[in-house]
């Protein structure tokens, strides 16, 4: 018999029993479902992260500490080197001015600039209240989103960012009614005697305004400053105290971005950590995989049930149509036809329910996904990314699953003695 | 020509064991109708599997076209009797839910008959049991004759040297009886098709060329046939 006529057959059967093909492919539809949800999530995320590593960090970039010397496991031993970056449990040596100039020294470094971070007392603009404020460095290699105005090529020292918040705070009309316009920073000398304490003003001239999105954690909640801007702010508020050009963090540039792992060997030998673009990337992703297999595993159990039902159904349906499969062998139909009667029919039932759950996860991650990106403020990044080949991979993959479980009514199909079969007392 | 020679079945083991056919032999010239008579558990009904392949007796030769279908194999017997035979029964074994077209086109897409060919044969097979019109129609919205004739329909339209009937009319009343059994007439004449018709109806039987009596297994008589073609080349 021709597979296509087989095939023809099969299906004609199942229309024959509709409600119970769909019951059972609707099993099958449920596991099709949570495996395209939870692969289009994975790829979603991968593709999410992928894109925030890239908008925040430069490949060319590498986030360098100190190697803590030993690891050890209970509270640290105090010695006078211990930084001010410390809490009992965990500690590093700080990069001091003299580990920036070593790492400066190494092949393929461009620049080390230390993560100033100036803890600023707050910013205002006159007749305006005052507000606490985050400086964080501006770096151009990174993406910005802009509500207004914009920068190319870096920052000059008395510009700042702001973000959209601080310009209706700050009681600006609209984001281009702030541009050109000046905002003071007020700052501590943290060194100065408690009873004369020292503070002074700092006027910026505001350059852009950055809008939310989806990408940028910076954007949402720093002002952006010039790095030699920061190290200003950062010389002024610190200068005299103890922690006083120790740093937590570097960032190095490199030459290029393939240069990126050989530095950082070279740095491990020098006794400093670093971390690429990737290395960031890899972190985020693996926890990213993790949930996805989770997922993946409920969506497997799913898969898993319904071969049951599917094995049910086929052998109900084998002990009911036990004449026509009589008949058939009587007219002369191999064994091997009637077994692949019965495996297409399950092959069908398996493309029905993957298609079915499939197609109802493509639709339900179509619709849902603007509100997912709402509820989580990823402004245009959709969180759900469905692939064609991975949704066509689950429904191949459903229909070989259904094929299995068909097998064993198909066999007892295949075995049916006609005679019994044909027997009608 | 069909050769029977020496076919014993036997079921059951050892105390329990019922030979349901004994030592039987007989010929049947091709083109002849015949019919085998019998009481209920006579064994007609396992002659006529043994003879269709269907059935495996542990001794005897069924010879079909100088052919013993009992040493084929099992895929050699199956596409034999798609190419060859064909049934029908007293339950009619139609599928309800399927088109009249569909139900007579199976033995076609089992003996693998290329689509091109098919329709028409399909056409050809319903027209001569005037169900043409009823193409389209569901098996089980048709009338017990209809059902019967359709099964017909099927049992023809692969041209088949032997046709198989077991109780053709037995669940038709004697008008609709009588037209199922002129198409079985028919096509046993018109094509020089063996027809062997199992049957405890004598009526039916008398209508036969050849009438094969068995009782308890064994064969009791043979009317119409010379002794010598009845007992084959044994003589």
């Amino acid at each position: 018999m021709k597979i296509q006529d087989i095939t023809k057959r099969a299906a004609r059967s199942l229309r024959q029993a509709k409600a119970r093909t769909l019951l059972t492919s609707l099993a099958i539809g449920v596991g099709a479902f949570t495996i395209t949800l939870s692969l289009a999530a994975g790829a979603g995320g991968r593709n999410y992260t992928d894109q925030i590593v890239s908008a925040n960090t430069d490949v060319r970039e590498l986030s360098v500490t100190k190697t803590p010397a030993t690891k050890q496991d209970g509270p640290q031993k105090y010695s006078e080197t211990t930084a001010s970056v410390s809490n009992a449990l965990f500690s590093t040596d700080p990069l001091t001015q003299t580990d920036i100039a070593t790492i400066q020294k190494l092949d393929n470094v461009v620049s080390v600039s230390p993560n100033y971070n100036p803890q600023v007392k707050y910013i205002t603009r006159a007749g305006q209240d005052k507000y606490v404020a985050t400086l964080s460095t501006f770096s151009p290699s990174v993406t910005l989103k802009y509500a207004a105005g914009s920068v190319t090529g870096d920052l000059s020292d008395h510009d700042i960012i702001l973000t959209e918040e601080y310009v209706t705070a700050l009681g600006f009309s609209s984001d281009q009614a702030a541009i050109g316009k000046t905002v003071d920073i007020v700052a501590d000398k943290l060194s100065a005697p408690l009873t004369a304490p020292e503070s002074q003003t700092f006027t910026y001239t505001i350059r852009g305004v950055s809008s939310k999105s989806g990408l940028a954690f910076r954007a949402q909640s720093s002002l952006l400053v010039s790095n030699s801007s920061a190290k200003m702010l950062y010389d002024y508020i610190n200068a005299g105290t103890r922690s006083y050009n120790n740093f937590l963090l570097a960032a190095v540039q490199v030459t290029s971005a393939d240069k990126a792992e050989s530095v950082k060997t070279a740095l491990a030998a020098k006794g400093y950590t670093a971390q690429t673009a990737s290395d960031i990337l890899g972190a985020i992703n693996t926890f990213i995989n993790v949930l996805q297999a989770i997922l993946l595993g409920f969506g497997a159990l799913a898969v898993l049930t319904s071969v049951f039902g599917i094995v049910n159904t086929q052998y109900i349906s084998v002990l009911e149509r036990t004449q026509q499969i009589g008949l058939m062998k009587a007219l002369g139909m191999s064994r091997r036809d009637v077994g692949r009667l019965f495996k297409f029919e399950a092959a069908w039932i398996g493309f029905l329910g993957g298609a079915i759950g499939a197609g109802l996860a493509v639709i339900a991650g179509l619709v849902s996904n603007p509100f997912i990106s709402k509820a989580f403020d990823l402004g245009d990044i959709s969180l759900l990314v469905f692939n064609p080949v991975s949704v066509g991979i689950v429904i191949v993959g459903l229909i070989l699953v259904s094929v299995g479980a068909g097998i064993m009514p198909a066999r007892k199909a295949s075995k049916l003695d006609p005679i019994e079969a044909l027997r009608t007392e | 020509m069909i050769e029977v020679k020496h076919v014993t079945r036997t079921y059951g083991k050892k105390q329990n064991a019922f030979k349901a056919l004994d030592d039987i032999t007989f010929t049947i010239p091709d083109g002849a109708s015949v019919a085998i008579i019998g009481k209920s558990g006579s064994g007609k009904s396992t002659l006529m599997h043994t003879m269709s392949g269907l059935d495996h007796p542990e001794v005897g030769e069924v010879i079909i076209d100088g052919e013993d279908i009992l040493k084929l194999k099992q895929k050699e017997v199956d596409s034999f009797r798609s190419r060859k035979m064909s049934f029908i029964f007293q339950s009619f074994f139609i599928q309800p839910n399927e088109t009249c077209f569909d139900n007579v086109s199976l033995p076609l897409e089992i003996a693998n008959v290329p689509l091109s060919v098919r329709h028409e044969k399909v056409e050809q097979a319903l027209a001569a049991v005037e169900l043409l019109d009823k193409k389209k129609s569901r098996a089980r919205d048709l009338s017990g004759g209809q059902k019967q004739r359709l099964a017909v329909a099927r049992a023809i339209v692969n041209d088949p040297q032997v046709l198989f009937a077991d109780e053709p009319t037995g669940n038709l009343d004697s008008v609709t009886g009588e037209v199922v059994e002129d198409l079985l007439f028919g096509y046993n004449k018109q094509h020089g098709a063996t027809l062997i018709i199992v049957t405890h109806d004598p009526d039916l039987a008398a209508k036969c060329d050849i009438q094969i009596q068995i009782k308890d297994g064994n064969l009791e008589s043979i009317i119409g046939l010379t002794p010598q073609a009845a007992l084959g080349d044994q003589l």
